[in-house]
């Protein structure tokens, strides 16, 4: 059996619009949304076509799965709970490296 | 194939409009979505409740689900034999999947995409959890997988089939890292491209070593006296027993850096291991070492709580 290469979702990989909108789901219209409110960054906002981190997948489909899950219709909400969960991830994260101080 | 009544997991009548049902499921995701649950079984309670949505929202899967008949929860039924043709023409085999495999399955879905029956549709992406150990994450692994995914076969007949998936992991990954697989969620219908398998990683706690990014925390004892006079101890690291140089005067604490030892990636980024000095005393002492302790402390003027006074 033929083995795969799983890619690191980080910082160092990109990806176009098109490749964005296909692999979280989300349509250009709701990452142009998460992207005005801050959601998500591309590498250079005035650039004429985006690239994002592959990192972006990670939280454009999170923001997918938030608004399935709770049928949320407007991308705004979703972006808070976006910002919600990440300062929740700063903070667990804060917490286990001052656990591993101890 | 099991009947599972979906008005009843909404709690909606079988009349129900869009509205209600959306308002229904909204209230009950508030309660049993696991990211803000404190229910017990909510997990459990969220899947049975977001199936029952994935298939009422859509108007064109309700009405098929509609003309299953209304059944008892639970009983063995199958649907009427020209069932899959009205939906988009896929055909099922009813004894190996289940309910939401065929509403995951039937053509015309919502959001958007095509309707036409032999029109692409990507395959379903795929998540799984992955639990590394400390030593798997920090070299590198190949994991393999057994799944069993509903696809349809060369003739189109939707099956539950397993799947094995073999999968190398790069050297350096973390604890909460999602990584992709590209190609190896479900395969594509009609020509469409095949879904992504998404892993979720968990690193188990390792009993020396902490991560925290790619550096590297770990607990380095000391006697009073290495403390004091600095020492050359002896350092398990997870790429091998090194010697480390203790400098004289290092306090309880304190974080001897040991270069490039952390966690490394494939592209040569690496990590620092981090030694914390801990002070620790012998708990039993002969007549000797109480009487040369004695004489450290009549000839000592050093205060440790000089700060307090």
């Amino acid at each position: 059996m033929d083995s795969t290469s799983a890619l690191v979702l980080d910082e160092r990989g990109t990806l176009s619009v098109a490749q964005l909108v296909e692999q979280s789901g989300l349509s250009e219209a709701e990452l142009h949304v998460l992207v005005d409110c801050g959601a998500l960054a591309p590498h250079d906002l005035r650039a004429s076509t985006w690239l994002f981190s592959t990192r972006c997948v990670v939280t454009a489909r999170t923001a997918r799965r938030l608004r399935d899950d709770f049928a949320l219709d407007d991308v705004h909400a979703v972006a808070i709970m976006l910002r919600l969960r990440e300062r929740i991830e700063a903070l667990e994260q804060e917490l286990r490296h001052l656990r591993s101080l101890r | 194939m099991k009947y599972k009544d979906y008005y009843a997991a909404l709690g909606v009548e079988r009349t129900a409009t869009a509205d209600q049902i959306k308002a229904a499921y909204r209230k009950l995701a508030r309660k049993f979505h696991p990211d803000v649950s404190k229910e017990k079984d909510a997990e459990e309670r969220f899947k049975d409740v977001a199936e029952a949505y994935e298939t009422l929202k859509d108007p064109e899967k309700r009405a098929a689900y509609d003309q299953l008949g209304r059944h008892a929860p639970g009983d063995e039924f199958r649907p009427p034999p020209d069932w899959g043709q009205s939906f988009g023409g896929t055909q099922f085999s009813f004894d190996d999947v289940d309910l939401a495999d065929l509403f995951a399955n039937l053509a015309g879905q919502s959001r958007g995409r095509s309707r036409a029956p032999n029109a692409p549709r990507p395959g379903q992406d795929f998540e799984a959890a992955v639990r590394l150990t400390f030593e798997q994450a920090f070299t590198g692994t190949e994991i393999e997988f057994d799944m069993a995914v509903a696809e349809p076969d060369e003739r189109g007949v939707l099956r539950r089939v397993p799947r094995k998936v073999k999968v190398r992991l790069p050297k350096g990954v973390t604890d909460g890292q999602k990584l992709r697989v590209p190609g190896k969620g479900a395969k594509g219908v009609n020509g469409g491209r095949d879904g992504d398998l998404y892993l979720d990683i968990t690193v188990e706690a390792h009993p020396l070593y902490r991560a925290d990014g790619l550096d590297l925390y770990m607990e380095l004892p000391l006697a009073p006296w290495e403390a004091v006079l600095g020492a050359t101890v002896e350092l398990p690291t997870p790429a091998g027993r090194i010697s480390l140089k203790v400098p004289a005067g290092t306090h309880a604490g304190q974080k001897l850096r040991v270069g490039g030892r952390g966690l490394s990636r494939p592209d040569g980024t690496s990590g620092h291991l981090y030694a914390v000095a801990q002070i620790v005393v012998p708990t039993v002492v002969d007549e000797r070492q109480r009487a040369l302790f004695g004489q450290l402390k009549d000839a000592s003027t050093f205060n440790p709580r000089a700060h307090m006074t």
